[in-house]
Order: structure tokens, then sequence, then C-alpha cells
């Protein structure tokens, strides 16, 4: 999904780039001074688990490939904020390393960190808090966040596809071979999120905002109002 | 405290991760088929691919898996060390 350069018109990418940046520069701004430095290396450790993972792709057979893109992974575990920032540096370094243009930067954060990290967060809370109802809450967040991890990577494909169309040969029909071919990819990109999640469930749960006695609900929180609140009880009085 | 965060979780977090890419690239079990963009849009759509720009900052190194193991390895370790920065940066001092 990352993009190259000289394929998207000049206008689009600048444009995605004035977005991206106004949402990096407000997410920095979102986190700043909401989580203890404590919690810093396992962060850092975050970034670099998403990076490693994007290194590898798993077969789709015949013909094709997919990659882990990990944002609602992240979206889950530290916020939509925080996974945009992550999102930033693991597609910046990407693009020194020639994944991705890095004029297609802007658009490549777009599609990989502001869209999906707020569409797979918002999916993922829809979900965790109709089945924490009928389950215990790491394992509704754990169903929940990869049901949202394959929604989203479909979704996104078809963002991704949308952009696509302002390039000259790229119809209404490679638009739907593009989502088409995403509704395998996201089945990979579900079972690595759920992987990895399980792992940080067992050895670090307070890394992941939707449970109750996580350390970062501060820094996961979007709107002060009980709808985005995974549990209303531990919500922040300011 | 801090100090033994990074002795035994952030190290041997690196460390397993460098393993996994490792064992995944050496052992070929990595697919070499183009990712679901570049199919629909060079394979299905025919679109032509364009010439790379900006070869990447190993471009130097040539290809081939140890070149990946090489340049993802280190890759890790950038984007661990500069996430340390920003979200040291960003952090509530206690």
């Amino acid at each position: 999904m990352h993009v190259p350069d000289g394929i998207i018109p000049l206008w689009l990418l600048l444009l995605l780039y004035a977005v991206s940046g106004l949402f990096l520069a407000f997410s920095i701004r979102r986190i700043n001074n909401r989580f203890d430095d404590r919690l810093v290396p396992y962060m850092g450790v975050l970034a670099a688990v998403i990076f490693a993972a994007q290194l590898v792709n798993f077969p789709v057979p015949p013909f094709s490939s997919g990659h882990l893109v990990g944002s609602t992974l992240l979206a889950v575990m530290v916020g939509p904020f925080a996974g945009i920032v992550i999102m930033a540096l693991v597609l910046f370094v990407q693009a020194l390393y020639a994944d991705g243009g890095l004029l297609s930067y802007g658009l490549n954060l777009f599609n990989m960190g502001v869209f999906s990290c707020f569409f797979g967060w918002g999916i993922s809370l829809l979900l965790f808090k109709g089945m924490r109802k009928a389950m215990d809450e790491k394992r509704a967040v754990v169903i929940g966040t990869s049901i949202a991890a394959f929604i989203t990577t479909v979704t996104a494909a078809f963002v991704l596809g949308l952009e696509l169309l302002s390039v000259s040969g790229f119809n209404e029909l490679a638009l739907a071979a593009i989502t088409g071919v995403h509704l395998v990819i996201g089945v990979g990109e579900a079972i690595l999120t759920s992987v990895i999640l399980l792992y940080f469930v067992r050895a670090k749960p307070k890394l992941i905002s939707f449970l109750k006695d996580s350390d970062v609900h501060e820094i996961a929180e979007v709107i002060e109002t009980d709808w985005t609140t995974p549990h209303e009880e531990t919500k922040i009085i300011k | 405290m801090e100090k033994d965060t990074y002795t035994r979780f952030v190290i041997p977090v690196v460390i397993v991760l460098v393993a996994v890419i490792s064992i995944i690239i050496l052992g070929g079990l990595a697919s070499e088929n183009p990712d679901g963009f570049e199919w629909a849009l060079f394979d299905f759509a025919g679109v032509t691919e364009p010439e790379s720009g900006f070869p990447g900052l190993f471009s130097f190194l040539g290809e081939g898996p140890l070149v990946d193991v090489l340049t993802g390895a280190v890759g890790i370790v950038i984007v661990l060390f500069i996430g340390l920065l920003i979200f040291k940066a960003t952090s509530r001092k206690e």
C-alpha cells in the first residue's frame, strides 16, 4: 500500500501532504504531556514492532502479497493520535528506504496513518463496547480489534483506489480489483493484529487503552464524551 | 527502574524482531509477489511503473536477502531510537 513517487498527480500529493501535516502536528500537540515517561520504552518498541512487521510480505496466492499496516492495532493500544505519530515515523523511515515515495509521504501517511488510525479506532471501539457485554474485556479487545483491522484494511484500500482514479488507466474495475485483493490481505492483517495484541494483552496490558487498568487512557482520549471512553468509570476528570 | 525496562524488555524484543525477520527473509518465507496495490495498478490496470526517483539510503549495498536483513535490522534500531526520542520529548516527567 506504499505509493511511490511518479504515479499520483502532484496536486493530490500536495493536498494530502497538507492534510496529513496538520493532523500530525495536532496529534503531537494532543499527546504532549499526557503520558508518564515510564511508558516511553514501550512506545518506542511499538514503533519498532510495526516497522519490523511491515518489512515482510505474506503471500496472497496466486499473484499478490500483503503486509501488516498496524494502524488499527496502534489506535486501540495507544489511541489514534499516538498511532498517527508512530505511523508517521515508520512511514518516514520507510520512505528513506525508498519504500513509498518522499513526495507521496503525505498521501501514504493519510491512508495508513490518519484515515486508518481514526477509522480503525472507531470500528474497534464500537465492536469492543458491543462484545464486552458477552465476554471478558481482554477477549473482546482482541476479537474486536482483529475484525476492525480487517474492515479498516479493505476500506483503506478502497480509499487508495479512489485516489488512484486520478491516474490515467486506473478505472472502476481496477478500483474493485484493489478492494477485492485486500479482502484477502485484510485477513492476514486481522491474524497478525490478533497475534501481536495477544502478546501485549499478556505481557503489557497496561499499554492497551481499551482495557480498564490501562496506563494510557489519557493519551488515547479523543473527546471527552462517554461514547469515546471505553470505560466511563475510568474517565479522567480535569 | 527505567534502565531495567530497557534490559528486560526493549533489548530482548529488538533481538526477537531481528531474529524473526532474519528467519523469514533468509528462509525464503517472505513473498516476492507484488503487493495488493502494485498488483492492481501495474498488473491489473496496466499502468506503467514509473522510473524510481530516490533509490533509498542503502541502495549502494545492492539487493539480496542478506542486505534485506541487514538494512531491516538497522531500520528497526533507527525507528526505535527516533521513537524513544520523540516520546521522551513529549512525555510527562514524573
